[in-house]
């Protein structure tokens, strides 16, 4: 697991940029940065696991956490659904959920990568505004977001075929989509019997060899592992090889950085970490990127208040850690009579969008989204025993057993994922009481869904129960759509926009109070989309590095 | 040997004793899953490291219920006790204490329901069915039904999932390469596709 790096940087020389975090921004702003000749350290507080380190040992890599932060056990963070109440560590998995180490949390991801469309970066001014909430319109378009979209296809790969409701695209996509699954029949069989439009997945998976990585291979361990053979378009596959081999690029992994130091001059003069062995170190830098992930990047700048920046870092406007998205989530699960054996392969093939994925006043609230069909639990042993079954079925016994026996490889899922508005209420903060393994204070997230956002994905989940009745299940149930206490979808903590008091960094991700900070992952969005985040959240990766550099090139950082 | 060392071999026969016992308790059939459990060890002679035999007859006799052996492999058939046996001890020995003090509070009560007897595992299947139902929302009962399906469905090299039984129970072969079609709807499809249908 050593990384061949081709170069190392003293830390008392500032190199050009200090990237905090390799995930799907931080991996992409490294490898752009570098790659046009800038002097870069990627500071990852995760391991460098390569394509032969994963495993499908569910026990550890779905149980234990081991590839993502770990459990709470081990590394706590604190949750409340109300501001009001005493955050607590949650037994099991964490609330905000990543995978830790090099690549983040694009080595672990299940690949969905959907645009977004035009609507969804002016949908305050299409749809007005909702009392209590941020809702805002985005300082950038689709328009000029699409090249970036382009890049992400071709330089990351993405498989996928054009449907019928996507915006404009420049350039077809680079090669086609993965093999349909019993799932995706399932779900175009439903959809087109009551008069919706299935489409192919888009999926950061490739379906043929590409850029030199191979084709998957279909072993059905994408959902929450890491790819053994590099098919999976994280950027640990992708992005992170490029990087090293530029020789500009230096990346530390197993440090976690406390705290960005500025100097009198109000800029970052160094980045504070903790090294492998637990050693304090300091790289001095003449810019950072801030690159840690919807929850870790608020907690940083929140741990790195001084006299100077007494609310945190970068947080004149008070919007830092606020308006905490993760995608209202529902699903329906469908039983066959034939064996699906959906474990096998990506997890979805097909979705469906048409007329969910814009809001509709008419039906009485904001919100929109999209289907997938997948195995979801029904993908792995154990997830499915624990999770699988319907609350008011068997949990014990031998018709439990039976049922799981029989249901395995015939139960698939249709999952709702849709829209959050953006609260004041829904945040990442500095818990007061807890520390994480690294000794740092916890990050502490509190978060409930908006009424809108469930009543979004409950009205998308009765459709769903159409599409599975009308394919042909016999047996389905719907567990009952109600507020995330946790999830993988970081979004909106940190948001990008014109106006320094409603917004953390600009259109090109700079922080409007600290002019040598950029900040670029899944707090820059402004708006959640429709559950399928990473793709955008790369656009805009590579769309700041571009202007990153220019600005470096130009003395403007 | 202390009593948190006892081999497999001796808990085997520890086994047969408790069940031969409370034999006046048992049906038939549930003498035979008795018999049974002696003959459950993955490895025998191979030592207990962290639960007592006292407690792995005790975890055991539970994960039976939770997944009965049938005309299928159950809990017991599996090995889950030893799964159960080295998570506990290792991976998920924080754990462990919770899981001694709860097992002592769920067989109290035992005695008072069923006529002097003081054993979970020495109640016939179908007391242990009744316990099991009005205990089955305790903390207790939900962690010994995860450690029991973690152990069944895990990687057999964490003690469970004798030579992978629990996978063939559920036709589960996910651990290489495949190739389409990989059920029947999608072969259908694929077939009606190459059928211009």
């Amino acid at each position: 697991m050593a990384i061949d790096n081709k170069v190392t940087y003293p830390l008392d020389e500032a190199v050009d940029f200090v990237v905090i975090g390799s995930g799907s921004a931080g991996g992409i702003i490294a490898k752009e940065l570098s790659t046009n000749g800038f002097s870069v350290v990627v500071l990852e507080q995760g391991p460098f696991r390569e394509a032969k380190d994963f495993t499908h040992d569910e026990l550890d890599v779905w149980v234990d956490d081991a590839i993502g932060g770990g459990r709470a056990a081990s590394n706590i963070q604190t949750f409340r659904d109300d501001e009001s109440k005493v955050a607590k560590v949650k037994p099991g998995r964490n609330p905000a959920r990543y995978y830790e180490g090099v690549g983040g949390a694009s080595v672990h991801f299940s690949a969905n990568f959907w645009r977004f469309r035009e609507i969804d970066f002016k949908e305050r001014s299409a749809v007005g505004s909702f009392e209590g909430t941020n809702l805002a319109d985005w300082p950038i378009t689709y328009e000029e977001l699409e090249p970036y979209y382009t890049k992400v296809d071709w330089d990351i790969g993405v498989s996928g075929a054009p449907g019928p409701f996507d915006s404009p695209r420049s350039k077809p996509f680079p090669m086609p989509p993965l093999p349909i699954k019993s799932s995706g029949v399932l779900l175009k069989k439903g959809a087109e019997a009551i008069g919706l439009t299935p489409q192919a997945a888009p999926l950061a998976i490739l379906s043929q060899p590409h850029n030199g990585r191979p084709a998957c291979i279909n072993c059905g361990y994408c959902l929450g592992y890491g790819c053994e053979i590099g098919a999976k378009s994280s950027t640990l596959a992708a992005m992170i090889p490029q990087a090293i081999a530029s020789g500009n690029c230096e990346i530390r992994a197993g440090c976690a950085v406390y705290n960005l130091e500025t100097g009198a001059d109000g800029k970052i003069s160094e980045v504070q970490y903790l090294d492998p062995d637990g050693n304090q170190r300091s790289q001095k830098a003449r810019a950072a990127v801030l690159s840690a992930n919807g929850a870790e990047t608020p907690r940083l700048l929140l741990l790195s208040e001084s006299s100077r920046h007494p609310d945190g870092l970068a947080n004149s406007s008070g919007f830092v850690g606020k308006n905490l998205m993760m995608n209202a989530h529902a699903n329906v699960q469908a039983v066959f009579e034939h064996q699906l054996n959906d474990y096998k392969g990506v997890q979805v093939t097909q979705i469906v969008h048409d007329h969910f994925y814009e809001s509709d006043p008419t039906r009485g609230y904001y919100g929109g989204g999209g289907f997938t069909a997948r195995p979801l639990m029904a993908a792995t042993p154990i997830w499915y025993s624990l999770v699988g079954q319907r609350a008011d079925g068997p949990q014990w016994g031998a018709e439990f057993k039976d049922r799981i026996a029989h249901n395995f490889t015939r139960q698939m899922a249709v999952v709702a994922s849709g829209t959050n508005l953006p609260l004041d209420r829904n945040n990442i903060t500095i818990d007061p009481t807890h520390k994480d393994k690294y000794g740092r204070p916890s990050l502490r997230m509190t978060y409930r869904d908006h009424e809108d956002d469930i009543a979004n994905v409950a009205y998308m989940q009765g459709f769903a129960e159409q599409m599975m009745e009308a394919a042909g299940a016999v047996e389905q149930w719907s567990p009952p759509a109600k507020a995330g206490t946790g999830g993988g979808h970081l979004l909106g903590t940190c948001r990008m926009g014109d106006d320094p008091e409603t917004s953390v960094v600009d259109r090109y991700h700079r922080s409007h109070d600290v002019s040598n900070l950029f900040i670029c992952d899944g707090s820059s969005l402004v708006t959640s989309g429709r559950g399928q985040p990473t793709m955008t959240i790369m656009a805009l990766a590579f769309r700041a590095a571009e202007h990153i550099a220019a600005a470096a090139n130009n003395n403007e950082i | 040997m202390t009593s948190e060392t006892l081999s497999r071999r001796h808990f085997i026969q520890g086994s047969g004793a408790l069940a031969g016992s409370s034999l006046f308790r048992l049906s038939v059939p549930a003498a035979l899953a008795a018999a049974q459990a002696a003959c459950s060890a993955r490895d025998e002679g191979a030592t207990f490291t962290t639960l007592t035999a006292a407690e792995a007859v005790e975890l055991e006799a539970i994960s039976a219920r939770i997944l009965p052996t049938t005309s299928t492999p159950g809990a017991r058939d599996a090995g889950v006790i030893y799964f159960m046996d080295n998570v506990l001890g290792e991976k998920f020995a924080f754990m462990l204490p919770g899981v001694r003090d709860m097992l002592v509070e769920f067989q109290q009560g035992i005695a008072d329901r069923f006529d002097g007897t003081l054993k979970f595992s020495d109640l016939s299947e179908a007391d242990q069915d009744t316990w099991i139902g009005a205990n089955d929302t305790t903390q207790f009962f939900s962690v010994v039904k995860t450690l029991t399906l973690w152990g069944f469905f895990a990687m057999s090299s964490y003690g469970g999932n004798k030579d992978n039984m629990a996978w063939d129970l559920i036709d589960f072969d996910g651990h290489g390469a495949a190739q389409p079609p990989f059920g029947y709807y999608d072969a259908q499809y694929m077939e009606e596709q190459n059928n211009g249908n």
